[in-house]
């Protein structure tokens, strides 16, 4: 209250971002993800089955932050909050990279990296083809087949939804994730535009309502995608708390790269007045409450299925928990959960913008080591080659360069296009002069 | 008649608004004064920092009772249900409960069926943090007491309605007649009256 800022401290049209003040990071992140293309498109042709993996990994690690984006937004204006104001235009162009993403998910589409990752497709290939030569549906093919091969059974009640080729197909789902996506993160950026040229507070209330019907499909969408993608990597395994597991996750590190992404503009002498030590706080207290929330989830589908001991069931955690992955998974209880919940316990460590920075870089490190751990153990068995395939980190890098390189790259610069806070929200001094 | 003995508590001050009793609270905050406190019918946003109270004790007092849960349950448990004390060699401790040892459920008897446990731990946590909560504030706050001094005042009741009060007590080292009264008045405070205590 001391120093209440006013619509006049602020300056008029908002703050633009200059990307040549940020040259330094974003000239290294294209640079990086220019390489890592050179390798991707390298390994690809060379090692194409054990790169889809770590294609998958890397695809599906930056998808995570750019639904925690959207999730962000939407639950900012359902919930119809004033703090995050100041900051909702960092979450909307996150979110709206889902296009972008969009080109680097699209190999995923392909027969050639669909064969390595998803066995259940190439029953269904197979069924497909006698289908067709014995003149019966898909279904009962696979029914044949499972005469010869008793885990296909599983394959056949599972049909309605892992299929290729019914109206609500697996090519289905994949473009309508993204365009559910796509339609939200427009949708409430277009909103939060409109608004910078008239100032009415009409747009806010229609983001409300949008927000709150698209809430479910939002939910439904990540959901879904997370079993297609992952939990498909073994059609016999399922888990019910698996979209909650990934969702906690997509909302914690998102939070954290906003955080990061605010200290360094802030840093470039940007958003100074609109954003101060309390929306740190705010925004800290979600990262610690999603740190809970992860580790809650995380825990329940551990317990479940270790003491219910089901065999689909354990496969899942069986190679999580033996050999190497082992200690990665000790690692990731110690890391992704006692660590940050312990670092971020206290408020004043919160409000500080350079340790809770510290802290999300750390977060950023755990949520790879968590996507990691969830795709690629399943990798070498799948593959037949052993636990671990040897030398196949470097393929995992170059993925994980090209993706989340081009694609902070794109971010980055994207910040330009837009002032960086909406500045003519009317909300907007409330959130500047929110204390909590 | 009357002949009883009454001990002065302090000034109380009454303000028009929110914004007359935040300035007029940063004022007895700068004043130095220690032993003070505001009345509204509401909580006010920043009100700590124009009091310039220091944090509180209390998340220190609920940390330790929530480790103390998380403790108590880990060592009941596992006394009673693996081998894990005896092997770093405090196996008499599991000597203690062997009298009714827990064998149940087919669980491995060595530390990594420590998951199994994660539930009373966790639920020992909140339990032990709620009450540490809970007892502590009570504690820090002075409740539960069988009356207060204020409710001398006939002005006072309004404090639950649409009162804002400011009360600065005599134990202050810096109170004085004097002095404390004529920093309410220039804060803006209105209904200025010292309060006393019946003893």
């Amino acid at each position: 209250m001391s120093h209440h800022v006013t619509f006049n401290d602020l300056p008029q049209g908002g703050e633009k971002f200059e990307p040549a003040k940020g040259g330094k990071i974003i000239g290294a992140l294209g640079l990086v993800g220019v390489l890592g293309l050179i390798a991707s498109a390298f390994f690809f042709f060379t090692k194409t089955d054990t790169f889809a993996y770590s294609w998958l990994f890397a695809v599906f690690f930056t998808f995570t932050f750019v639904v925690g984006g959207c999730f962000w937004i939407l639950l900012h204006s359902a919930s119809n909050s004033s703090w995050g104001v100041a900051v909702r235009r960092i979450w909307e162009n996150l979110a709206n990279m889902i296009l972008a993403l969009g080109i680097f998910a699209a190999p995923l589409l392909l027969p050639q990296v669909q064969k390595p990752l998803y066995e259940w497709m190439n029953h269904h290939r197979e069924a497909a083809v006698h289908a067709h030569h014995d003149h019966t549906t898909v279904k009962e093919a696979l029914h044949h087949m499972s005469v010869e091969n008793p885990h296909l059974h599983a394959l056949v009640s599972k049909y309605g939804y892992m299929n290729l080729n019914t109206w609500f197909s697996w090519y289905t789902r994949f473009f309508l994730y993204f365009l559910i996506l796509w339609h939200i993160a427009r949708t409430l950026r277009n909103k939060s535009l409109k608004q910078e040229q008239d100032g009415d507070i009409k747009h806010t209330i229609a983001a409300r309502q949008f927000s709150c019907r698209w809430l479910l499909f939002y939910a439904l969408t990540v959901t879904f995608a997370a079993y297609d993608w992952l939990v498909g990597l073994d059609y016999l395994w399922f888990s019910t708390m698996w979209g909650v597991y990934i969702f906690a996750g997509c909302a914690w590190a998102s939070m954290g790269l906003t955080i990061l992404v605010i200290t360094w503009l802030r840093g470039l002498g940007y958003m100074k007045k609109v954003v101060t030590d309390e929306h740190y706080h705010l925004m800290g207290k979600l990262l610690f409450a999603f740190t809970v929330f992860w580790a809650y989830i995380a825990f329940s589908q551990y317990f479940l299925i270790w003491y219910a001991n089901i065999t689909e069931e354990t496969r899942f955690y069986l190679i999580r928990n033996t050999d190497g992955w082992r200690w990665v998974s000790i690692f990731i209880v110690i890391g992704h959960f006692v660590g940050p919940f312990l670092l971020l316990l206290s408020q004043p460590r919160k409000k500080n913008p350079v340790v809770v920075s510290l802290v999300c870089l750390w977060i950023l490190f755990m949520h790879l080591v968590d996507i990691y751990w969830n795709v690629i153990p399943e990798r070498g068995p799948s593959l037949g080659i052993g636990v671990w395939v040897p030398g196949a980190w470097v393929q995992d890098l170059a993925a994980l360069c090209a993706v989340f390189g081009s694609m902070g790259f794109l971010y980055l610069r994207g910040l330009a296009k837009y002032s960086l806070y909406p500045w003519r929200d009317p909300r907007l001094i409330e959130s500047v002069n929110v204390i909590n | 008649m009357s002949t009883t003995l009454k001990r002065v508590h302090g000034y109380l001050a009454e303000f028009d608004s929110v914004k007359d009793l935040y300035h007029a609270a940063e004022q007895v905050r700068d004043a130095g004064y220690q032993r003070w406190d505001v009345h509204s019918p509401f909580p006010i946003h920043g009100m700590d920092t124009a009091m310039g109270n220091p944090r509180s004790k209390l998340p220190i007092f609920v940390f330790c009772g929530g480790i103390t849960g998380t403790a108590i349950a880990f060592i009941l448990q596992t006394i009673t249900q693996t081998n894990f004390w005896s092997h770093i060699g405090l196996g008499f401790l599991q000597k203690i409960v062997e009298a009714y040892p827990t064998v149940v459920q087919g669980k491995p008897t060595d530390i990594w069926t420590l998951p199994a446990f994660f539930p009373v731990m966790f639920e020992l946590t909140i339990l032990f943090s709620a009450f540490t909560t809970l007892f502590g504030l009570l504690a820090l706050i002075g409740l539960p007491r069988w009356n207060h001094p204020l409710f001398a005042s006939k002005n006072f009741p309004k404090f639950s309605d649409d009162g804002f009060f400011v009360c600065i007590e005599a134990r202050d080292p810096k109170f004085s007649q004097e002095g404390t009264k004529s920093l309410l008045e220039k804060a803006g405070g209105k209904n200025i009256e010292l309060v006393e205590d019946e003893l």
